[in-house]
């Protein structure tokens, strides 16, 4: 995962998104932010699970021993209504700061 | 228990994390193999991406432990609710039930908690001194002499005590001091005390204003000092600071102030509220010598010494004595007695009765309510069972019954708080003044304490045992359907219960019906005296303007002259001694001359001093000899009227008319003729026995505190109008008190037996009702168990009488278990009844006899209700049933 670091809390809203369509073990949500976010990540693959832990302990995501469909016994996680409506305003929040952030870095000498 | 499945917990979230971590590992390294990597290099490749295993491993599984606990308390939290959701549906499916449960346990943990404030308050909490547990009473002990009663002290056995012991740090004593202030407003009686100079010390008290005693005013030199209550510095002297120092005028005397004491000073001594106090200064050498008791000691024990220790150290002083001065001190002891059970007395035992009895009540209601519980638990059998069946724990069924039992105990606890906080009120108004003594009653942390632990238990008797017995039978059974889910062995435990029950009911019948015999008894003992329309009213005539007997004798006659002249008075008559009162002078040690000695003759004579017309005005029967006559003056011979009680025991098997009695056993002592015989009177109280007694013509034995005896024309408050007019012209500088009828004395001195016995009878009364019921559930319960039995015998030919007759039997085989036990018991609980009985004993055969009978009649009428239905049964319909 070369490239850029992370945000504060941006891991734990990639996470939320990963799981939008449905539960995922700890190593396909890995796999799917490799591929999501091109490997632009710098982060460890390992940081991943202290995040999931933490986001279950706020009650945003939910557990269950499950197989996985090559039928081996794996940790799903599911997102719960409260992680669906963070997830929500997490994004409304990342791409109003995000806009903001664009337009400011874009301007010109005279702010247009 | 719960440490184990902490590590459980602990291990079971831990490995979880391994697993979770390891399956990552795995996963990624596949990958990586699968772009063409060896497999040893795909799995450093794994790790390598992953990033510090161990670090992560550690703290991703402190999380995954907290989330776990997280989860665990939001589960239970969720079945609580739903354990409550249902419980209460349970409840108001149930409302009979409900409405029964928690009125009995709101009335019994009311009553329990109303009567231990009162047990803690007048017996539990300590005395108001220093170290109050170090405090005893000393008393001299005459029962080698026959006198039962503990008595006071002379000062010279005293001052050999104090000086002698080695087992008390201070010894103090105290005696009586009753003065007429006269200055300021109106004359005034007070009540106070004499005490040594160490009494305040000894107790710890320290003064408001100014200064306490101390030895040395002791000194029979010493300026005329005083110490006075808060209460009296209040409403006499306005609460004015510069009263120290001061004089003031006591009988006539120049007394100087010299301390006030704090509002929350009690005396140490019952029914008694002194208000103010001199020092005691009573020589050791008086001249009544060492038989002469006239005041009473407190001592305080060394640290650390028991009662033993130190009643076995003054009987070593008194041992001495003995052979020092075997005229007055042979069969004499000491007599300790610690100065908080002195002080709370015969209150005691009725408060501890009480205690048991509502204590007793609330566990009968409990062991109805876990019979109930068992019926439902019946009842409810297939509930549980389906339940179960679907795959509820054991504990969580378990838990389920035990919210639902709590749910009760809670509301029920409630209801008792506001019943016990209602109950002590009412109680605290009917609790003698005597026992209210120094505390306020009333409920504190200490009695909500009590009211949570009792609440705690009567959930744990009447909820734990039924649940589990519904879990135990209802999983094995209830599936299978059948009625019988609870077995021969519920059954048993039931009548088990029951007879518990019955056995606590008797107990509380006996002492019932013990303490009401005692108050019939009281109330148709013969006084032996008129005590309706009569009243009494004290009068001191004081040294300072009474020099001599005679001048006493002349304002006397003149009083007397003047009440019997006014219309209001129809009999006006002067005693030293009214009945009633406490204290009085016994002679020490009379000697019927020309008797043997004999061992019944009463060391000791009450004197009665009273004018000639004081036996008639109080309907006294003389039974033989003459009345006293205002003739017997002074100058004439000695001569006394005996009551039976001491001329039978002074002169056994003869007429003691015309006897001689020799006053005291000094050589010197004047002789007496006995000129007449008087009937026996409890002169104190209906419930005291009768004592040796002598009347003898006042102007032979003067007094200076007299109590004059009033019986009014037409009603009370003209008399009492009278008496202040008469007594204003013999003297003015007199203190006026208010007439009291001796009636009220006599209903005040009834008063406590009767708030007993009600009291207990209304427990008992409601243990009798409760434990008919428990009897009634129970053979409805079996009547039902054995349907099918009965329809079958039925069906075979059996008469329905027949039927009866066992459903009966079985009753009467409770009751008579029950009766049994409870008998048994109150055999044993007797020992504290004693002191509250008069003229019964624990074994008293009415009540012996009543108490079964009573019982029987409510068994049977408990077990003839289901037998009654037993016998309708229509065999067929109950034979197809099932």
């Amino acid at each position: 995962m070369g490239g850029s670091d992370l945000f504060t809390g941006s891991l734990d809203l990639i996470i939320l998104k990963s799981l939008t369509w449905g539960p995922l073990h700890g190593y396909a949500i890995g796999r799917w932010i490799r591929l999501s976010t091109k490997e632009g990540l710098t982060v460890r693959e390992g940081a991943l699970y202290p995040a999931l832990h933490r986001l279950e302990a706020k009650g945003y995501l939910d557990d269950e021993w499950g197989m996985t469909e090559t039928n081996r016994e794996a940790k799903f996680y599911r997102l719960t209504a409260a992680g669906r409506k963070h997830l929500n305003k997490e994004i409304a929040r990342w791409r109003d700061y995000s806009r903001i952030m664009t337009a400011a870095l874009a301007a010109s000498k005279t702010g247009a | 228990m719960r440490r184990t499945v902490r590590i459980d917990t602990k291990n079971r979230s831990a490995k979880d994390v391994e697993r979770e971590i390891a399956l990552h590992l795995e996963l990624r390294a596949r990958e990586f193999e699968a772009e063409g990597m060896t497999p040893e290099a795909a799995r450093a490749a794994a790790l390598e991406a992953f990033g510090n295993r161990g670090e992560i491993d550690l703290e991703v599984k402190v999380i995954a432990e907290r989330n776990l606990h997280r989860r665990r308390s939001r589960e239970w939290v969720a079945e609580f609710r739903q354990d409550l959701r249902v419980g209460l549906r349970m409840l108001r499916r149930s409302r009979a039930f409900a409405v029964v449960a928690i009125l009995t346990l709101g009335l019994g943990i009311g009553a329990n908690t109303a009567i231990f404030s009162v047990l803690r308050s007048v017996i539990l909490r300590p005395l108001p001194y220093a170290n109050p547990e170090q405090l005893v009473q000393v008393w001299t002990d005459h029962r080698g002499l026959g006198r039962p009663e503990p008595e006071w002290l002379s000062p010279a056995d005293f001052a050999d005590l104090r000086d002698g012991n080695k087992t008390f740090s201070a010894m103090a004593a105290f005696g009586g001091f009753a003065p007429d202030l006269t200055g300021a407003g109106d004359p005034e009686s007070l009540t106070g005390m004499s005490v040594s100079g160490n009494f305040f010390s000894m107790l710890g008290t320290t003064p408001a204003l100014g200064r306490l005693f101390l030895p040395a005013d002791d000194d029979a030199n010493a300026p005329q000092v005083v110490v006075l209550s808060d209460a009296l510095w209040n409403r006499r002297f306005g609460s004015d600071r510069s009263i120290i120092g001061r004089q003031i005028t006591l009988s006539g005397n120049p007394w100087t102030v010299i301390g006030v004491l704090p509002p929350t000073f009690r005396a140490p001594i019952q029914a008694f509220t002194p208000e103010i106090f001199r020092p005691l200064r009573r020589p050791s050498n008086s001249p009544c010598g060492r038989g002469c008791v006239t005041m009473r000691a407190i001592g305080r024990l060394k640290p650390g010494v028991s009662l033993g220790a130190a009643q076995a150290d003054l009987g070593v002083i008194y041992a001495r004595l003995a052979t020092q001065y075997p005229q007055t001190n042979s069969k004499v002891g000491s007599w300790l007695i610690p100065l908080h059970e002195q002080l709370t007395g015969s209150s005691r035992a009725a408060i501890f009765t009480l205690a048991v009895a509502v204590g007793l009540v609330l566990l009968i209601g409990c062991v109805n309510l876990a019979n109930l519980l068992l019926v439902r638990g019946a009842t409810r059998a297939r509930e549980i069972g389906v339940r179960s069946a679907l795959g509820a724990s054991r504990e969580r069924l378990i838990r389920q019954l035990l919210t639902e039992t709590a749910l009760l105990a809670l509301i029920g606890g409630g209801i008792g708080l506001m019943v016990g906080i209602a109950g002590s009120r009412v109680l605290a108004t009917l609790v003698p003044e005597e026992v209210r003594r120094v505390q306020v009653i009333g409920i504190d942390g200490t009695v909500l304490l009590f009211t949570l632990v009792i609440t705690g238990l009567s959930a744990a008797l009447f909820g734990v045992i039924p649940s589990l017995q519904s879990v135990r039978t209802s999983m094995s059974t209830a599936v299978r359907g059948g009625r019988e889910g609870a077995s021969r062995a519920g059954v048993n435990a039931r009548s088990a219960l029951v007879v518990t029950q019955l056995a606590m009911a008797v107990m509380l019948l006996v002492g019932a019906g013990l303490l009401i015999r005692s108050f019939m008894k009281m109330q148709r003992v013969d006084l032996g005296y008129r005590a309706a329309g009569i009243a009494s009213v004290g009068v001191t005539f004081p040294g300072v303007r009474y020099a001599n007997p005679l001048a006493i004798q002349t304002a006397m006659d003149n009083l007397l002259t003047r009440l019997r002249a006014d219309p209001a008075i129809r009999t006006a008559e002067i005693t030293d001694l009214p009945v009633l009162s406490i204290g009085g002078d016994q002679d020490i040690a009379p000697v019927p001359l020309g008797e043997p000695n004999n061992a019944n003759i009463p060391p000791s004579l009450w004197i009665r001093s009273v004018t000639p017309g004081y036996l008639k005005a109080m309907n006294m029967r003389l039974i033989a000899g003459r009345q006293l006559e205002a003739t017997d003056i002074q100058s004439t011979g000695l001569v006394g009227i005996l009551n039976e009680e001491a001329a039978e025991r002074y002169f056994p098997g003869k007429s003691a008319l015309g006897r001689i009695l020799k006053r005291g056993p000094a050589p010197n002592a004047p002789l007496l003729t006995v000129v007449g015989i008087v009937a026996n009177g409890r002169a104190d109280g209906p419930n005291q026995p009768y004592k040796p007694e002598i009347f003898v013509p006042i102007p032979q034995r003067p007094a200076r505190g007299v109590v004059v005896i009033l019986e009014p024309s037409r009603d009370m408050p003209a008399a009492t109008r009278a008496f202040g007019r008469a007594l204003k012209e013999v003297d003015p500088l007199l203190p006026v008190s208010t007439p009291r009828m001796i009636e009220e004395s006599i209903a005040t001195a009834v008063a406590l037996p009767r708030l007993y016995a009600t009291l207990v009878a209304i427990f008992a009364a409601a243990a009798l009702l409760l434990a008919a019921l428990g009897v009634y559930g129970v053979m409805a319960y079996v009547v039902t168990q054995r349907q099918r039995e009965i329809g079958v015998r039925m069906a075979l030919g059996a008469e329905p009488s027949g039927i009866r007759r066992m459903i009966l039997g079985q009753g009467g085989t409770l009751a008579a278990t029950g009766l049994l036990v409870g008998v048994g018991a109150s055999m044993l609980m007797g020992q504290l009844l004693s002191k509250l009985l008069f003229g019964v004993t624990p074994f008293d055969a009415p009540t012996l006899i009543a108490v079964p009978a009573v019982l029987g009649m409510a068994t049977i009428i408990a077990s003839w209700l289901p037998a009654r239905r037993a016998m309708r049964m229509d065999p067929v319909a109950v034979i197809r049933q099932d």
